[in-house]
């Protein structure tokens, strides 16, 4: 249970004010009653309780209606000018406390953190808790909120919080700047509940990453955890722990070089998904011939795995060795040497280069100093933040990798559209001559760029369908695939692949009869889209396209039939 | 010995025994019923409410709740009065009867919370 300090405070605070009002009224409402005063006609009168606290009151908050009942006598004035100060004094110091409480920032923060847990607590959808608000989770959050995904936000910086909510997300992102290696903190975000259902840990620092993951685990295991991870000893370790999905961006581009090399319409699907067009463009040909790798690092590493495989020769540089000692007088990049080391490479009869440092501007000056060697030259370079790609786009690049942005479409991929990923893992198992006959059937098909979309058999996504089969009619992808307008056309769409049970069915045959729970991979085009939707939801519609025939309902029914 | 226990159980006690020495008499003539008795209870009684504030504990949150029910019901007593005298002009039996059981409520009230303070007080080790 997280306590609610902030009325705590309050009251706390109000104590002595409080009571210092209840003396000062009790003595001068008392010194009221007790000092005799005089009637309009100059008999002896007391004032009563009442009267006194009546007058008491509006001479303390300084309204003042005047002398009531009657006007006072001198030595009621004289008590009442004692006690003006008394109680005005004690009112101030009340109202003031309560100034000086509104603009505390203790309590600012209290009711900061209140709102912020009442908000997470009020959440009944699951939630995906995002750590750190940095360029990556910027984008990822920008591009899961247009799905209408819900997300709860911690960072250690106010302001990128702050930030956070100049963006004025729709639905409400609720976001909390706090040490998100506190235990208190992540329970405040929620990490107890069942409702969250996965956590995205996407700190450079790998470090971090693996202390926020063990937290996670420890104080809810059912949750999923995303962690970015670049080192292999580090990944094991995750893995060890139970971590579910491993973000390595290295790994991902030594799979697609790998993919480039031996099967480039494999690598082709795979850039598809992620918004490349379904063609292979004369500069995303990769050359054979010697590979030099610019770094030897955890890229050049992975690097080696991938071109290994493929069969290519390549040849490491390591990057370390100089740049240890970085000498500003001289040449502040060391240019010379990492000419010099260039040539020793043998760059003037190399194929392709890639510039793999963590330095994005010694990532630069690799590649131009290459050009200048060997104009011909095919470059590939690795770009670490995403605020220099400007600077990469000018720089007229082959093949430009973008970890951020792998990161980020990668993560989304899992997120989002988990069907498409199980099917990425699938490409790998899969030869070129598959991949080319998948390539010209969509291609010839639908065109250079068609859509994908995911659609579950359930009562929320396809109402009409779920019912004609709990009526134990059979449906056949056949029959979804019909046109609205007449269903003796073929629309424009592809089944890519259907998961039952959990267990992936690739290309399934036109025969194939869905089931209720089955979730589907489909390529489509807009109108195809729009139509198999309205065919999965209405009754008419879907008893159409299966029929041949309008559906006939209420008395028409015994008409028409 | 604990400055603050003996302050806020010198006016936890007060209140109470102001509370009794209004409430003790026949109910019907007021005229054995102080008024001054009842207002040094009101005010007691606030002060006694004011230490109970801010203390997190479960026994505390039970006293700040007794001591705000012997509140209301004494400040309900002393409205009455201003009714019957002022409002309705009517100081009559049923009145004085309303006025002295509305204390004998927080008497009540201000018992439980001298009860509750003293049992709490035994327990504590210091």
């Amino acid at each position: 249970m997280v306590e609610n300090n902030s009325s705590w405070i309050v009251i706390r605070r109000l104590r002595l004010p409080i009571l210092i009002i209840i003396v000062t009224f009790a003595i001068s409402i008392l010194g009221m009653v007790l000092i005799p005063g005089q009637d309009s006609e100059g008999n002896v009168y007391h004032l009563s309780i009442f009267d006194a606290f009546y007058f008491v009151s509006y001479m303390a908050s300084t309204i003042g209606f005047g002398e009531s009942p009657y006007d006072f006598t001198y030595p009621q004035k004289l008590w009442v000018s004692f006690i003006i100060y008394l109680t005005v004094i004690g009112w101030f110091y009340g109202i003031g406390t309560i100034v000086a409480l509104i603009q505390d920032e203790v309590l600012h923060k209290e009711m900061v953190k209140s709102k912020f847990a009442k908000a997470v607590r009020n959440m009944d959808e699951s939630f995906i808790l995002i750590f750190g608000y940095n360029s990556v989770t910027k984008a990822l959050i920008r591009k899961l909120n247009q799905m209408e995904t819900r997300m709860v936000v911690i960072d250690r910086d106010q302001q990128a919080i702050d930030a956070l909510r100049l963006e004025n997300y729709h639905p409400l992102i609720p976001a909390f700047s706090g040490d998100v290696f506190d235990p208190k903190v992540l329970e405040i975000a929620g990490i107890r509940k069942k409702n969250c259902r996965t956590a995205v840990i996407l700190f450079e620092d790998e470090q971090k990453n693996t202390r926020a993951s063990l937290m996670c685990k420890h104080l809810n295991k059912r949750m999923n955890l995303i962690v970015r991870s670049t080192s292999p000893q580090n990944s094991e370790f995750l893995e060890t722990i139970g971590v579910e999905h491993i973000e390595n961006p290295f790994e991902v581009i030594s799979n697609r070089l790998y993919l480039a090399l031996t099967a480039p319409n494999l690598w082709l699907l795979e850039m598809w998904i992620y918004g490349h067009l379904l063609k292979i463009k004369e500069r995303e040909v990769l050359p054979r011939g010697i590979y030099i790798i610019y770094g030897y690092g955890r890229m050049g590493r992975a690097l080696e795995k991938g071109l290994g495989k493929a069969g290519v020769e390549y040849r490491f540089m390591d990057a370390k060795l100089s740049l240890r000692e970085y000498d500003a007088s001289d040449s502040l990049y060391h240019e010379d040497e990492i000419e010099e080391k260039l040539i020793a490479a043998g760059i003037k009869e190399a194929a392709v280069i890639i510039a793999a440092t963590r330095d994005d501007l010694i990532n630069l000056a690799v590649i131009a100093l290459s050009k200048k060697h060997n104009p011909s030259i095919y470059t590939i370079s690795r770009e670490n933040e995403l605020i220099d790609l400007q600077i990469f786009k000018a720089a007229r690049i082959n093949r430009n990798y973008i970890l951020d942005e792998i990161i980020i479409n990668k993560t989304y991929n899992y997120l989002s559209m988990p069907l498409v990923n199980i099917f990425i893992e699938y490409l790998n198992h899969k030869d070129e001559r598959w991949g080319k006959s998948l390539v010209d059937r969509i291609v010839t098909k639908m065109g250079e760029n068609p859509n994908l979309c995911e659609i579950r058999i359930s009562a929320e996504e396809a109402y009409a369908a779920v019912h004609e089969l709990e009526k134990g009619r059979t449906i056949t992808l056949e029959m979804l695939g019909r046109r609205r307008e007449d269903y003796r056309i073929k629309n424009d769409l592809l089944f890519l692949m259907i998961l039952r049970d959990g267990r992936p069915i690739l290309l399934p045959p036109d025969h194939f009869e869905i089931a209720v729970g089955d979730e589907l991979l489909v390529i489509c085009l807009e109108e195809s889209r729009e139509d198999l939707e309205y065919i999965l939801n209405n009754y008419y519609e879907l008893y159409y396209v299966m029929h041949g025939k309008e559906k006939a309902t209420g008395i028409s029914r015994y008409l028409i039939t | 010995m604990n400055m603050n226990k003996v302050l806020s159980g010198f006016f936890f006690i007060l209140a109470m025994t102001l509370n009794f020495g209004f409430f003790y008499g026949t109910p019907e003539v007021l005229a054995e019923h102080s008024k001054y008795e009842l207002f040094a209870a009101i005010v007691v009684n606030l002060i006694a409410t004011i230490f109970k504030f801010g203390d997190k504990t479960q026994v505390g949150s039970v006293l700040l709740a007794t001591s705000l029910v012997a509140d209301i019901q004494l400040i309900a007593s002393a409205s009455v009065w201003a009714l019957a005298v002022y409002g309705l002009d009517a100081m009559d039996t049923e009145m004085s009867v309303a006025i002295i059981s509305l204390s004998g409520g927080a008497l009540l009230a201000n018992i439980t919370s001298v009860v509750i303070f003293v049992g709490d007080t035994l327990k504590s080790k210091r």
